[in-house]
């Protein structure tokens, strides 16, 4: 089956290189009974030529090999270490390592190849060190801390190439930031190291392989395959559609469709997008079916667990797995026929990337069913759909400017055997992430490192690197030991292991969840109902409990919540405008249309070019419902700057909810002065572009978003103790983020991880970007602002949202007064009810 | 805010001062808890850059309450100092200038569990470090007791108590608070630079919310908040 290459790079002139090793490779495939695709042989050939690039492709059309063949054919001796192959998970180490083995008893006898991770034995490491392999296989973080080791030159002073797996999932994160920053570093110790990424197709590939090659390799090579698979993707509509619920991600009213949809397959992948949805999906399922076998797995899981799905999933012995995300990299489970994505797939790249994940057997068709769990998500599905069909992807940007990222690096090279200061920042100013440093940044992270803070500011006693004689090291063993345990840039919550009382791990759960249990409570977990027996503040001791639809928590987890794409927003509010008038209708837009139609009697329907305003009052308060369509990020950054705003007039307290069509501002006043007649001005005011950043930065104070945004900081500069902390003789060394932030904005306001903090709420939480287009586009547009009697439809989720936002210009005092006679109302409420 | 004590006959009232310190008007004494000294200084000997100035600016805070309440006796309920790492020399010293500033003031430290890992250097100018103090009716300890012993009333730090409480509209509250049970005072946590833990509310539970500039008694608040039928309020 051979395809067409399209080259997306600038075209250039090959020059035939010697044809022998590529020959040879290019005979191993035809034995393994496979013509090589064109686009692997123009890998081969660029990593020949001495060239660095980006491959991107589907899932499974032969990215690995096109790039690991190709560095077997260059032939390198099998000592020193010649090539480093990174991968985002943990998980995928062991998978990647048999991958790559596979081609070498035929190709490259000599060549050996190892895995490096955190659970890597002391010994194996140690023999790796004597004699190094030809090829390692790692994460970012176990690379970031071989090269903290005093011997990082040495080891990697003969590598040829480093190959980084999965970039798109980590170009937009910290965890892409620390990457770049090891590249730079490796280029520096290996000149002339050539650098391949492996990516899912993405709306920014250029920016993606600038990011990944840095910046004096100019013009990286990017190579597209051109494989295409077949995908069918529909929706299960509900029926009947007036049962269907209004709000809420955890509806299961469409169990026995979920039900009937696995039954004639022989092995499906049930995606959800929380860990939540997929435990209560994991119980319903194994309720409703106790003669298939099923398997559940999602990042909390412990590992064992998860690893007897992933085998159960590729020997085909499982009916269906319930995951989440952390099933939507790695290699292709051959018989999985169909993927069922649980709510909203939310974005177009991560539809596409789960569908990709069946249909893997020759001839096979991908196949996806999305299963909505309220009504306004068959809008999202249907959206989703037609984009995909479209073609078009998701952008993801790259960070820059990460001080503490770039804080942590610098102490990593630190402990590696020193640096001069004027050769590291030359080096990092060649990432992309840093390529805009200046001066005064780069010389607050170096104090930062150094000595805590700017020398003014008070760190007596305080150094983590010492200048000797021009270079800088690292202050002592004991600092070196600590930072090699904490490097990384994944913040997870204090997490509690759950363990069965007569042995055995099950997984991990966070704190808050568990300390709000009390002994004998039941909850679901890794897919069993559990009766909490004791905790210990470290553990969770469990026994198996009798399974029951009432009275069992199900854990909720952190950050699990994604936002709808802009991309994917722009669609959905197209078709919400547009709605079955489509010729043809599409099946999810006619099953929707009456609620539609409610909300057009009820209130009004949003037009575009038009922003739908509903004020509402309720015993709750008095509402304002707006609705952007630009996404969960943006109306966030909206709500607390129009909460703000509001505030600003007369001091206030209010609360807002967000979700990705639209958000809630929640208040004991009315809102709107003068009702809804005389209200456009007004909302006009509150969405004004003018002053827009001062705002913002102003109404971060009064919501401690922030405050939230600084752990993650905290952690990666170095403020909390890392994974070390928690053992005996660290408990001295506990602090939250909060009082942190606390802590430095009271004696060190100068600091400039604060000023990050900030930024970060700014540009990746509230996408200052978007923002400022979206508030452009609405000071084009008409205001329409309607009084429902009732909520509307629209209204509803945003209404039942569960996790709240709030936004006080008040003293604490004059907030007590005010949730003092609130509580006292609503108590007189409840039992003149019941009287 | 002047408050009797509840599960003695006999009651002293204890004044709830803003700042998270407590007055015992009878005999002028000044009580504090967890002041954790040095704890930036600890950090900053483990690798982690926190800046100094929390533990200064908190005996600035101390000495304005020796001064304002005309105390005759400052006793700390545990956890000055917070590890031997943080009692760095400049930190030592200025705990003991304060002292010298206040040689009018009886110094007594009811010894925490941080403290015992402490060596406290003699000339410091702390006059007297028991493990517990007796005064009947009170009982002054750093942890609260298993069980309380009738007819005393226990008063101790170490919990760094917090109230959390989230109203019908959303808004939530979430201060240091001054906790009371019968026959028990609990103390929240002096210290600028020190975490805290929520409390739980029993239906005996009072507890006043510790502003820097207020003590609000919040008992009432937090019993409806945590959906306790009470009868309504007097107007």
């Amino acid at each position: 089956m051979k395809q067409a290459v399209r080259q997306t790079g600038r075209q250039r002139t090959s020059t035939p290189a010697a044809a022998g090793p590529l020959d040879a490779v290019a005979a191993w495939c035809r034995d393994q009974g496979w013509e090589a695709f064109p686009f692997q042989q123009e890998v081969w050939q660029a990593l020949a030529d001495g060239e660095s690039g980006l491959v991107h492709a589907p899932t499974g059309t032969g990215k690995t090999l096109a790039v690991w063949l190709g560095a077997v054919a260059a032939g390198w001796t099998p000592q020193p270490l010649r090539v480093v192959w990174l991968t985002p998970l943990r998980a995928l180490v062991a998978d990647t390592a048999a991958a790559l083995a596979l081609p070498l008893p035929q190709l490259a006898p000599d060549w050996t190849v190892a895995t490096r991770t955190g659970d890597t034995p002391t010994a194996a490491r140690r023999a790796m060190r004597m004699r190094p392999p030809t090829a390692m296989i790692t994460t970012p973080e176990s690379l970031s801390l071989l090269l903290s080791l005093e011997d990082a030159a040495d080891t990697f002073a003969g590598l040829r190439l480093v190959v980084v797996d999965e970039w798109h999932e980590l170009l937009s994160s910290k965890r892409g930031v620390q990457t770049e920053l090891a590249l730079a570093r490796l280029r520096s110790l290996a000149p002339g190291l050539q650098t391949w990424g492996l990516s899912a197709t993405l709306g920014n590939l250029d920016e993606a392989a600038t990011a990944l090659v840095g910046t004096p390799e100019s013009s990286p090579r990017i190579v597209r395959a051109d494989v295409p698979r077949q995908l069918e993707i529909e929706t299960l509509i509900p029926s009947p559609m007036e049962r269907f619920p209004w709000a809420g991600h955890m509806g299961m009213r469409l169990l026995p469709q979920v039900v009937q949809t696995l039954a004639p397959v022989a092995t499906s992948l049930v995606f959800t997008n929380t860990r939540s949805q997929a435990e209560r999906w994991f119980e319903a399922l194994a309720r409703a079916r106790p003669d298939w076998k099923l398997a559940l797995h999602h990042g909390s899981i412990d590992r064992e667990l998860r690893t007897a799905a992933e085998d159960g999933l590729r020997l085909g012995r499982l009916k269906a797995v319930v995951a989440t995300g952390s099933l939507d990299l790695g290699v292709d489970f051959g018989p999985v026929e169909q993927v069922l994505q649980i709510g909203s797939p939310k974005g177009i790249a991560r539809l596409l990337q789960r569908a990709g994940r069946s249909g893997h057997r020759p001839g096979a068709v991908g196949r996806l069913v999305c299963v909505p769990t309220h009504a306004l998500e068959l809008v999202e599905c249907a959206a989703a759909r037609q984009a995909a069909s479209e073609g078009v992807t998701e952008p993801r940007q790259p960070l820059t400017g990460a001080l503490d990222v770039l804080a942590q690096h610098i102490v990593t090279v630190a402990c590696s055997g020193g640096f001069r200061e004027e050769e590291l920042f030359a080096e990092v100013r060649q990432t992309a992430a840093f390529r805009q440093l200046d001066q005064a940044s780069w010389q607050w992270a170096m104090d930062f490192a150094a000595r805590g803070g700017p020398a003014l500011a008070a760190y007596p006693d305080f150094a983590r690197i010492r200048e000797r004689f021009g270079r800088w090291y690292v202050a002592g063993p004991a600092i070196a030991r600590r930072h090699r345990m904490s490097i990384g840039t994944i913040t997870s919550d204090a997490a509690v292991e759950v363990k069965w009382l007569r042995g055995g791990r099950l997984g991990t759960v966070e704190e808050s969840f568990i300390s709000r249990l009390n002994e004998g409570d039941r909850f679901i977990f890794a897919g069993r109902t559990l009766r909490l027996f004791r905790f210990d503040g470290l553990t969770a001791w469990v026994r198996l409990a009798k399974a029951s639809a009432v009275g069992v928590a199900v854990p909720r987890w952190n950050g699990g919540r994604m936002p709808l794409s802009t991309l994917l927003a722009s669609h959905v509010q197209k078709l919400v405008a547009e709605g079955s008038q489509q010729q043809p209708p599409t099946a999810e837009m006619a099953a929707v249309e009456p609620l539609l139609d409610t909300q057009a009697a009820w209130s009004c329907r949003p037009q575009p070019e038009s922003l739908l305003i509903e004020l509402v009052a309720s015993r709750d308060g008095h509402h304002a419902f707006l609705y952007p369509f630009a996404g969960r990020l943006v109306h966030e950054g909206l709500a607390a700057l129009v909460a703000w705003r509001i505030a600003q007039q007369s001091p206030a307290t209010l609360v807002f909810t967000v979700n990705d069509w639209g958000f809630q501002i929640l208040g004991r006043q009315p809102i709107t002065p003068g009702g809804a007649g005389g209200g456009g001005a007004f909302w006009r005011r509150m969405l004004s572009t003018e002053g827009l950043l001062e705002d913002l930065l102003a109404c971060l104070n009064g919501t401690e978003m922030a405050r939230r945004q600084f752990r993650e900081i905290a952690r990666v500069a170095g403020l909390i103790a890392g994974h070390g902390a928690g053992r005996k003789g660290d408990r001295n060394l506990q602090a939250s983020a909060g009082l942190l932030f606390d802590v430095l904005e009271e004696h060190d306001p100068a600091n400039m991880l604060l000023a990050q903090a900030r930024r970060e709420v700014l540009e990746a939480q509230f996408e200052y970007r978007r923002l400022d287009a979206a508030l452009a586009r609405i000071a084009a547009e008409e205001i329409q602002i309607v009084e429902p009697r009732r909520l509307s439809p629209l209204a509803f989720p945003l209404w039942a949202e569960q996790i709240h936002s709030r936004l006080s210009t008040q003293g604490w005092l004059e907030r007590i007064t005010e949730m003092a006679r609130e509580l006292e109302e609503t108590a007189a409420c409840s039992s003149s009810r019941e009287a | 805010m002047l408050v009797e004590p509840r599960g003695v006959t006999d009651p002293q009232p204890l004044k709830l001062l803003p700042g998270r310190a407590a007055l015992l008007p009878h005999d002028g004494t000044l009580l504090v808890a967890d002041l954790h000294l040095g704890k930036a200084a600890s950090f900053r000997h483990a690798g982690l850059p926190v800046p100094e100035g929390s533990s200064s600016g908190d005996l600035v805070r101390l000495a304005r309450l020796l001064a304002e309440t005309a105390a005759r006796r400052l006793l700390v309920l545990g956890d000055l100092f917070h590890a031997s790492s943080g009692c760095t020399p400049a930190v030592l010293e200025e705990f003991a200038a304060f002292c010298c500033r206040h040689s009018g003031v009886e110094v007594v430290l009811v010894e925490g569990n941080h403290d015992r890992r402490v060596r406290i250097p003699s000339e410091l100018g702390i006059d007297r470090i028991v493990p517990s103090l007796e005064e009947p009716p009170w009982r002054f300890l750093h942890e609260p007791p298993q069980e309380r012993t009738a007819g005393w009333i226990h008063c101790c730090g170490h919990l760094h108590p917090r109230l959390s409480i989230r109203s019908p509209s959303g808004d939530r509250l979430s201060q240091r608070c001054f906790v009371e049970e019968p026959g028990l005072w609990i103390l929240p946590a002096f210290g600028s630079f020190t975490g805290s833990s929520v409390v739980p509310i029993a239906a005996t539970t009072r507890v006043w919310a510790a502003g820097d500039d207020a003590v609000v008694d919040v008992s009432r608040m937090a019993q409806l908040a945590v959906g306790r039928r009470l009868p309504p309020a007097r107007a």
